[in-house]
């Protein structure tokens, strides 16, 4: 099956070759998951203060406030604001889930998932890493500027974001950031591709492979696909800023031409949407596999919910124009889009129904990251139910732009892929750092943090649905969000609740990595897929022999198994 | 800096109202508002029935199927015909019983009422332009003459005045970057475009004072891009504006560049273009 | 013997792996060039008359000029890459020169259309049709310029220091990527400066 096989490597000696320059799929995956982890905590922080600034407007951030915010009494004030939103926003998307999803998760698994010694590409690999760390010092860089960090929202519509609306080197460096991050993904997304078709093992056919492995692979493609639509997106914008062109700018701002601002609107979100669906593919392909581990019975339906996410990473290709209900866009478009949005339902449907299969008549075993994959389960049924209010037109002309679509996004985003995110790690601690992180606390993050996370998300649906509407720094000027004060006060104390469970999370992280002394055994969860045949940790070549695959990935709770266990390797024939 | 912001009224009288009313919409007070309310109840309640369902599967499986209370789990790999039937079944009745249904109601609601233009050579409607710009919305009534952009227009800054019972049709456009035209009391908005006009109908029921939002990331003080839109009864409202024209027509200055920001109103097609050519 | 026979096979699948990454590459910058190409459209297609504000057409000599010296460098690189396979290394290193010196003369054709356009007044920033030409052609310059940088990636296998086989990889994918940068100027000429 696999084209060729890769030869082990001498293992490097010097720091640099080890930890810095590394060619070796795991380094290379750890160098993204502290990278994402950092940039999780300081896009959490800038929530934090979002968040404050929403319940109490005007006070000064607990702590640090006076130290960032001297000149307005400790208080965020509304330039900073805008630049804080924005950066959230593209922070958490860009520098935290992707590094840790596809970057961490992605060269972590795939290889060793699939009985490979490395990625195809080692050196475009560790490329990838290093080009992202540009990146990510772009966007730091541009926080420091005279005018200010980019602040007009993530999704950066001009005109706002052309020289008329945010004037200064901060935008531009924001581009220029994300247009450098996009590269580091497509190099990621093409070694990625190319290893899952040429490097499984022989007798892994593709319906063999973990379903972890088919959603990083599906994430790839789209990423291959439209990561660079973005590019040209963050290129023009470029122009229009440096060179003078005006691709985007109209009404009184262009001078010498007009454009399209809406253009943008098509452009980005032909990129958009299949970039959400980019980062919960990672997520549901772990949780599909964790399910199946901890029920201790094989995945209900495997390659059905295989060839749904495939379908969802189609379909996700066609409704983009749902984000641009509020543009008027003709009427024949319109309607196109929202039904189009609507059969997302039916894959969706399906898979969640094979979740469910899954664990019925399973024997289930609580461990952290099965909570943490039925915590996905719960927070991806509640916020995939929520979009279809913003797949209709009539129910978006109200809700878009406020905090349902806030709540939406986050519920299905941030709670689904952080929360599967977890699962992810404390499964695979193991297996990176040879240590089990310390199951007590493990379940106490759980709790707290779904007590938060709902806390907070589900609040921000309510809000919006009250009709506030968002990236606003006092929203109580009006009369009608008078009354969701208290509404937003709790998601504040929620959001701070979360915040606080994540230091149980980096505590326990921390020591599991660095200090605790009790190794894990070579297969602590006992289930079959190929990176549990090995050492824990990983030895640096992975494989010393390239395993031949006789069964699928989740063959757990077969009757017919003798030797005492309930689980079989996929290097052994079917019992 | 300026710290008048920072001491906004945070607080009134919200302690007096119960959970289920705080988290109400806003009163609507247009002909149309209810059919949106209408659909997401319906939505909600579908939505609560399969969440309801994925619940119990969650829960209760977690709690029929513990290790302890099922130790021998069910050998299956889900692809048996009933498994797929069941599994086929949820996922057509999701598609069929939600999703189908509300896009009817959706799209009906859609060409049948928000973009079904009143036809202005048979109906009375009242027209209005605004333009909106960093941070402010620009309202312009024709004056007595009817045309759009002579002297005796009603020119104001966030201040709406409509009369209730009639259709009001806005053309929308942005001076500068995109913002968008929110009525939370009508469950509507628009996007206000630099270079490209918009279009929205609505018709306001009820008098009273209500509040306009901007409803897309302008700037800086994008949060405080509020109007005060005033619903006058008719009679009210056509005393108002007899007024009004009288006023404006002495007010306003020929000479100034500024007030003349209208544009001929253009009511057949949509989505003119308008600006360059 | 089947050692090499072993090697042999394995270098035709590292060669079919390459290949398939190349590919998804040459996916992912058309996606680049599409999404211009769909902003073009957009412009060109809302646009009631083209060029706008009475702007004249750029003149064609130079983009035609620009077409033929890509086209042509597509050519020897077959004749590069057909002299490498038959192992002709004198003519392997003639044809190669010839691409190479195409490749720059590509990029000195483009800075003579560039200076032409803001001598007959179409500018960078001369509405959106100044912002497409230059735009388009700087992309795909920036884009020929890592391909003269891939260029020089086979000068080992010039100078006889490479395994052949490795080699053939080499040449084949520098070549599906050369001939991809041909394609896509094909089409934006005759999409920009033509149509």
């Amino acid at each position: 099956m696999a084209f060729y096989e890769q030869h082990i490597h001498p293992k490097p000696t010097t720091f640099l070759s080890k930890y810095v320059f590394s060619f070796d799929h795991k380094v290379i995956a750890k160098q993204f998951l502290w990278y994402g982890i950092f940039f999780l905590l300081v896009g959490g922080l800038m929530a934090l203060m979002i968040r404050w600034t929403l319940a109490y407007p005007g006070q000064p951030f607990p702590v640090i406030g006076h130290f960032l915010f001297p000149t307005s009494n400790g208080a965020v004030p509304p330039d900073t604001y805008a630049m804080l939103f924005t950066m959230h926003g593209t922070i958490m998307i860009f520098y935290a889930i992707t590094p840790i999803l596809i970057g961490a998760f992605g060269n972590f698994c795939i290889p060793l998932m699939l009985g490979a010694r490395d990625m195809a590409f080692p050196l475009l690999n560790m490329l990838s890493y290093h080009v992202a760390v540009i990146s990510g010092a772009l966007l730091l860089g541009s926080l420091f500027v005279p005018l200010g960090a980019a602040a007009g929202g993530w999704t950066s519509y001009p005109t706002l974001s052309t020289l008329i609306g945010s004037p200064g080197v901060g935008q531009t460096l924001w581009t220029l950031a994300i247009f450098v991050l996009g590269v580091s993904s497509t190099m990621g997304a093409v070694n990625y591709i190319t290893t899952i078709i040429t490097l499984r093992a022989p007798g892994m056919g593709y319906f063999d492979m973990p379903l972890t492995v088919w959603g990083l692979g599906l994430t790839a493609i789209l990423n291959a696909i439209f990561l660079p639509v973005l590019g040209a997106g963050c290129l023009l914008l470029i122009f229009d800023r440096v060179f003078g062109t005006t691709f985007f700018l109209a009404g009184a701002a262009a001078t010498t031409g007009t454009g399209d601002p809406v253009l943008f609107q098509h452009v980005f979100w032909i990129f958009g949407h299949p970039e959400v669906y980019i980062l919960i593919l990672p997520a549901w392909g772990i949780v599909s596999d964790l399910l199946s581990f901890f029920a201790r019975k094989p995945a209900f339906g495997a390659k059905a919910t295989a060839l749904s996410m495939t379908s969802i990473t189609i379909l996700s290709t066609l409704v983009y124009g749902h984000h641009m209900f509020t543009t008027q866009m003709s009427p024949l478009l319109t309607q196109t889009f929202m039904t189009l949005t609507m059969t997302i339902s039916i894959p969706s449907a399906i898979f969640f129904a094979n979740w469910l299969g899954t664990i019925w008549k399973g024997s289930i075993r609580f461990h952290s990251p099965m909570l943490f994959s039925l915590g996905v389960v719960f927070v991806f049924g509640l916020g995939g139910l929520t979009g279809l209010y913003l797949g209709t037109v009539t129910t978006d002309l109200y809700l878009h732009d406020t905090y349902f679509v806030v709540g939406h996004f986050h519920y299905t985003m941030a709670a689904s892929v952080l929360l599967g995110g977890f699962a992810g790690t404390y499964f695979w601690m193991p297996k990176m750092f040879g240590t089990i992180m310390n199951e007590f606390w493990a379940k106490i993050h759980f709790w707290i943090t779904m007590l938060g996370l709902n806390g907070v998300f589900f609040a921000m649906m309510l809000v919006g649905y009250g009709g506030m509407h968002r990236r606003i720094f006092n929203p109580f000027i009006y009369e009608f969000t008078q009354k969701l004060i208290p509404l937003n006060t709790f998601a504040t104390w929620s959001a701070i609740v979360m915040g606080f469970a994540q230091i149980i999370f980096v505590v326990n992280f921390v020591h599991a990595v660095f200090f605790k002394k009790e190794k894990a055994s070579d297969n602590p969860w006992e289930v079959g897929t190929l990176e549990w045949t090995i050492p824990s940790p990983a030895p640096h070549y992975n494989f010393k022999e390239i395993p031949v695959v006789k069964c699928g990935p989740h063959e757990l709770g077969n009757p017919n198994l003798s030797n005492g266990r309930d689980y079989q390797y996929q290097t052994e024939e079917l019992a | 800096m300026e710290n008048k912001i920072f001491t906004e009224p945070v607080l009134k009288n919200t302690e007096s109202l119960g959970f289920f009313e705080m988290i109400q919409p806003p009163e609507d007070i247009s002909e149309h508002g209810h059919l949106i309310d209408y659909l997401f109840n319906y939505t909600t309640v579908m939505n609560i029935f399969f969440f309801f369902l994925v619940c119990i599967g969650i829960f209760g499986f977690s709690y029929l199927y513990h290790r302890k209370r099922h130790p021998k789990p069910y050998y299956t790999y889900g692809n048996k015909k009933t498994h797929i039937t069941v599994a086929t079944v949820i996922g057509i009745a999701v598609f069929l019983g939600i999703d189908l249904n509300i896009t009817r109601l959706s799209n009906n609601d859609y060409t049948g009422i928000f973009i079904n233009w009143p036809d202005e050579s048979k109906e009375d409607v009242v027209k209005v332009q605004v333009l909106a710009q960093q941070w402010a919305w620009n309202f312009r009534q024709a004056g007595a003459d009817g045309i759009f952009n002579t002297q005796d227009d009603v020119v104001t800054l966030n201040d709406l005045r409509v009369p209730a019972g009639k259709k009001v049709v806005f053309q929308i456009l942005s001076k500068d970057v995109i913002h968008s035209l929110y009525f939370p009391n009508a469950r509507r908005k628009t996007d206000a475009i630099p270079g490209r006009m918009t279009r929205m109908w609505i018709q306001f029921n009820k008098p009273g004072n209500y509040d306009i939002a901007c409803a897309e990331m302008c700037g800086t003080y994008h949060y405080r891009m509020a109007a005060k839109l005033t619903v006058y009864e008719e009679e009210d409202f056509n005393h108002w504006l007899a007024e009004a024209h009288q006023i404006y027509n002495s007010v306003n200055d020929p000479e100034d560049p500024n007030i003349y920001w209208g544009w001929k109103w253009n009511s057949t097609s949509s989505n003119k273009k308008l600006g360059m050519n | 013997m089947t050692t090499m026979v072993m090697n042999n096979k394995r270098e035709m699948r590292e060669k079919m792996t390459s290949s398939i990454a190349m590919v998804l590459t040459l996916v992912s910058l058309s996606m680049l060039f599409a999404t211009l190409m769909l902003g073009y459209v957009a412009y060109r297609f809302t646009s009631d008359v083209w060029p706008p504000l009475g702007m004249e057409r750029a003149a064609l000599e130079l983009p035609t000029l620009s077409t033929v010296i890509i086209l042509v460098s597509s050519l020897t690189y077959y004749f590069t890459e057909t002299s490498f396979l038959s192992q002709k290394l004198k003519q392997f290193k003639v044809f190669f020169s010839l691409t190479f010196l195409l490749g720059v003369g590509f990029m000195i054709s483009q800075m003579f259309l560039w200076k032409n356009l803001e001598a007959t007044g179409i500018y960078v920033d001369t509405t959106v049709f100044g912002s497409i030409i230059y735009a388009f052609t700087w992309i795909h310059a920036a884009h020929v310029i890592g391909g003269i940088v891939a260029l020089l990636f086979l000068i080992p296998s010039l100078t006889g220091k490479r395994d052949y086989l490795k080699g053939q990889i080499w040449v084949k994918n520098v070549g599906q990527y050369w001939h991809f940068l041909g394609i896509v100027w094909f089409i934006l000429y005759f999409s920009i400066f033509i149509f």
